[in-house]
């Protein structure tokens, strides 16, 4: 499939959808292999959240499966404005040794932003949860109008036998 | 706005108002003497009785402003509402098990009352026509 041409012709599978008269159309395939490229960049089929040392960042949360993240989050905001208060005090003392405390203090963002985004997956969880417990009730209660419905129905076709015999 | 999305705003917040601050007082800082030695600057060009701006109460409003970033942020994070993934994963195995023998069940009940309705169906058409016929023959 030419992809670097100027004006590539069309991809030639679309041959498979040009006749809606010949049954459902081919599902799409499955992407080959664990990278595919869109518009020039390079994609992984894998999404996954980069660990902090794969981006070349010190992590400064312990390395534990079963992260506190409120408890890590309150720590760094409390490194944070240590470092704030520190940073004014190499400005007013030792002006030229500024660059370690922005690190350090880019460093604590990084960490921050980090956490937050590894909240994201539960964040998704609860929402399905919250979703999967929206549908239980939605299906419920079309059994219990259906129930009642066919109650209903039988409940007057027997009295219209019963006035008929009657 | 989810929570998640607050604490983000609020960490870039805190960044924002933090070099702010530190700009702003790095650019209205008066000048300082760093040694005895060197001589007094030459009185300024400009209006010479001109004072410098009083930093005090704008110092005082910006590490207002940065530490009431910083407390925002812990009731924000007080305010998460975190469980066990764990917990989460099984509860929502649960609910997918409820889930699905639900929609059994829902199904079987459509399909008894499309039977229901077909039969109903058949009998009014049963009664319009022995009417119709009825009606006929008077």
């Amino acid at each position: 499939m030419s992809t670097s041409a100027a004006y590539p012709p069309p991809p030639p599978f679309y041959k498979l959808y040009k006749d809606a008269k010949s049954g459902p159309d081919p599902p799409p395939p499955l992407p080959k292999g664990a990278t595919y490229t869109l518009f020039g960049a390079t994609y992984t089929t894998d999404d996954v959240l980069p660990s902090l040392e794969e981006q070349g960042v010190r992590q400064l949360y312990p390395k534990d499966s079963n992260i506190d993240y409120k408890k890590e989050l309150r720590a760094l905001n409390r490194d944070l404005q240590l470092n704030f208060l520190e940073l004014a005090d190499v400005l007013v003392e030792r002006p030229s040794q500024y660059a370690q405390r922005i690190e350090e203090i880019s460093t604590i963002f990084k960490n921050m932003h980090h956490l937050l985004n590894c909240l994201r997956p539960l964040q998704a969880q609860a929402t399905l949860i919250h979703l999967l417990e929206l549908q239980i009730e939605r299906r419920k209660q079309a059994i219990e109008d259906i129930k009642m419905r066919r109650k209903e129905a039988q409940r007057m076709l027997k009295e219209a036998m019963e006035m008929l015999d009657g | 706005m989810d929570i998640i999305t607050q604490l983000q705003d609020q960490v870039n917040t805190i960044a924002s108002i933090a070099f702010n601050t530190f700009g702003t007082l790095q650019r209205d800082a008066p000048p300082m003497r760093l040694s005895s030695n060197y001589p007094e600057p030459a009185p300024s060009s400009t209006n010479p009785t001109e004072q410098p701006p009083d930093l005090t109460e704008q110092t005082m409003n910006m590490s207002t402003a940065l530490v009431q970033s910083a407390k925002t942020f812990d009731f924000l994070v007080a305010a998460l509402p975190l469980s066990d993934e764990k917990a989460q994963f099984e509860k929502i195995a649960q609910l997918e098990a409820e889930n699905e023998a639900l929609g059994e069940e829902l199904q079987r009940q459509l399909e008894a009352a499309e039977e229901e309705r077909n039969f109903l169906q058949e009998l009014f058409e049963l009664a319009a026509d022995n009417c119709l016929n009825m009606k006929k023959s008077c």
